[in-house]
């Protein structure tokens, strides 16, 4: 199985071939203010942050907390107030709509899609940055949409219409869609929530074999902290649009930080596969975040069903 | 992975048998039944149409003179019909036959074609499955300017077709600008369409009560529920190269329809510019409301019916559904205005009445069949 890594041939920019995939990969914000044009506050107050070319990174929060927020503003899906996304050394804002999307592939919480369209046809829309207005479909592309149907197991579901799919099994063919992107960044907003722990752990594995894989730099956000640690080589924590904590989950994920950001007392247990996670109860201090969830899941509710 | 080996018929364990060529999509049963049942009723409806009228005559008669090689081989009468040229000499059933019935069924096939397109865009483009060409203001921009001519500038009724058209499309960008906030939605632009339809409905039905005569009132009323009497080649010029235009952009578009159906998100971050793309494709789909006015007055209900049978027969896929849409479109103006022409003979009512009448009961059936309607 080829890694999903660009196609050589189908680059229009001669200059991307030039850069080496680590620097192609290479996704970092700076001073980020993010902010909904309906809110008066920013979301994120001016935060930085840089993905590990080639590894995963974890983005880890609270409910609210600004992580789908954030990762909306490292896909240019939300301009900055302030600050710029550096993508491979270019601004994403300076980037072409369709240039950005052959080399950063978002996979937004709540996709929809019309009910009859086919997991491969699906798939195929992932070709759609490499595609001109007459061109029709590509060798390229077609080597593209199988590598990334192999890749994220869908196979078997190709000639199914997505109406007709569990959530888990829908959830791989959209992960195979911006697969067939073949981005050198791929951020994913909670692949994993409302999945079957059948289905979970299938998204995981696709995420470690990107990482085995191919040079991809994977930014994802993910609810449970326990699969976070595990899963990724790097953490970010965020807790009211602030940056609380970064680094090795061995490192990041303490009793006292669940203890902080969480607020939950919580029994941390270092073991082979990563941190264990024991949670034992919710903290009332009185210490509730400033701003509410139920705002910011009106923010993310309204932006991703549009 | 198996190479460009055309296979007809679609073969579901073979991995993207659909992908082998660029029009592979064609052939799927479904939308070739479609095609071919429409076909069917233009031709039929169309064969009632040359038949029946004030010169009567037979079926056999009609037949002979719609095929009279004559006519159908004679560059001189192509030249008269699509150029306006002097008309060469034909026999009194062809005349009749090829000057004053069948431009009026291609009038209603092309009009069909275009209304059908129209709406399936502005479904795709709003996401709603209620939409109809006329939802973005389209209709009550070209009735208002309508009623303006025929009431207050009676000097420029010659020029009604442009009038009616450009007030539609002067509509449609109205109702983009008062959409836009840092870029639109589907639903500011739904609300925005309402908007400027009641104000301009309003102002429209005040003119009827300057109109002095009852002729006025009948040919205002002819324009706004849509007819096809009295049209002949010269409509037929003034439609064709707009549903050409229409029908290459239309095709060419329906991927980016298609992907602007997984939604905003999606489509942007699959590196879709989305306001342009939003804006063209209405654009287009302006262009064949307006061009249908031009020729027919405000049709109703086809644009929002057509897509929804295709939709029904042939899956939601854009490409498939324009294509469907070309054809039940005509099928369905064709069908329309034979009730229109012929049922109360000899008068003759408008056919926007006859599309009314079938539509309603046709959503009556979906919305007793359909659990929910509404988003695609």
């Amino acid at each position: 199985m080829g890694a999903p890594v660009t196609d050589p041939d189908r680059s229009t920019e001669p200059e991307d071939t030039a850069v080496t995939d680590a620097a192609a990969s290479t996704l970092s914000g700076s001073e980020l203010v993010l902010q909904y044009s309906s809110s008066d506050d920013p979301i994120i107050g001016g935060e930085s942050i840089a993905a590990e070319p080639g590894a995963v990174t974890a983005l880890v929060g609270p409910n609210g907390s600004g992580k789908s927020t954030l990762l909306k503003g490292l896909a240019n899906q939300l301009a900055p107030e302030g600050g710029s996304v550096l993508l491979g050394g270019d601004d994403v804002q300076s980037m072409g709509t369709k240039a950005l999307a052959r080399k950063l592939g978002l996979l937004s919480q709540e996709s929809t899609s019309p009910s009859s369209i086919t997991v491969e046809d699906l798939v195929y829309h992932g070709r759609y940055p490499y595609r001109g207005f007459f061109e029709s479909i590509s060798d390229a592309d077609r080597e593209a949409v199988e590598r990334a149907i192999s890749l994220a197991g869908c196979g078997h579901l190709r000639g199914r219409e997505v109406g007709s799919l569990s959530g888990g099994q829908k959830q791989l063919a959209w992960i195979a869609m911006v697969l067939a992107q073949e981005t050198d960044v791929l951020l994913l907003d909670e692949p994993t929530t409302f999945l079957d722990l059948h289905h979970q752990l299938t998204v995981i594995e696709i995420i470690k074999r990107l990482r085995e894989e191919s040079d991809i730099t994977v930014v994802v956000v993910l609810h449970d902290i326990e699969q976070a640690a595990r899963l990724a080589d790097h953490m970010i924590v965020l807790e009211d649009g602030e940056i609380r904590a970064r680094g090795a989950p061995s490192e990041v994920v303490t009793e006292s930080l669940l203890e902080a950001v969480f607020r939950i007392d919580a029994d941390v247990e270092l073991t082979e596969r990563g941190p264990r996670i024991d949670p034992l109860r919710a903290r009332n201090d009185g210490n509730e975040p400033d701003r509410d969830d139920a705002e910011s899941r009106r923010h993310d509710g309204t932006e991703a069903t549009e | 992975m198996s190479k460009r080996k055309s296979t007809v018929g679609p073969d579901p364990t073979a991995p993207s048998s659909a992908k082998e060529s660029r029009f592979g999509w064609l052939f799927d049963p479904n939308l070739i039944t479609v095609v071919l049942g429409s076909l069917a009723i233009v031709f039929a409806g169309g064969l009632i149409q040359v038949s029946y009228g004030a010169y009567s005559m037979t079926f056999a008669q009609a037949w002979a003179a719609v095929f009279n090689p004559n006519v159908v081989f004679n560059p001189q009468a192509w030249d008269a019909f699509l150029l306006g040229e002097t008309m060469p000499e034909m026999s009194t059933e062809s005349l009749i036959v090829w000057n004053i019935r069948l431009p009026r069924v291609f009038v209603a096939a092309l009009v069909g074609m275009n209304l059908g397109v129209s709406g399936a865009i502005f479904q795709a483009v709003t996401r709603n499955e209620l939409a109809s060409p006329f939802i973005l203001g389209v209709s009550s921009g070209a009735g208002l300017m309508i009623l303006l001519t025929l009431v207050v500038f009676g000097s420029l009724t010659a020029f009604l077709p442009l009038i009616a058209a450009l007030g539609g499309a002067g509509a449609f960008l109205i109702v983009y600008v008062i959409a836009w906030k840092n870029g639109t939605s589907p639903v500011r632009l739904v609300l925005a369409g309402v908007i400027v339809g009641t104000v301009f409905g309003s102002l429209q039905t005040a003119l009827f009560f300057f109109a002095d005569d009852i002729g006025v009132v009948q040919s205002a009323i002819a324009w706004t529920t849509g007819s096809l009497t009295g049209t002949d080649w010269e409509q037929v010029r003034l439609v064709l190269p707009w549903s050409f235009v229409v029908v290459l952009l239309s095709v060419a578009g329906s991927r980016q329809m298609n992907v602007m159906l997984l939604g905003e998100q999606t489509a942007k971050s699959l590196g879709m510019s989305i306001e342009k793309v939003r804006f063209a494709l209405s654009g287009v789909a302006v262009l064949a409301a307006a061009a249908s006015i031009a020729v027919a007055g405000i049709v109703g209900f086809v644009g929002l019916i057509v897509p929804h049978m295709v939709r029904n027969l042939v899956g939601s896929d854009s490409k498939k559904l324009i294509i469907g849409c070309l054809f039940v479109g005509p099928a369905l103006m064709v069908g329309a205005d034979v009730g229109a022409r012929l049922a109360l003979s000899p008068t003759q009512i408008p056919v926007g009445i006859v599309t009314g009448l079938l539509g309603g009961p046709y959503f009556l059936y979906l919305m007793r069949k359909q659990e929910n309607m509404g988003e695609i």
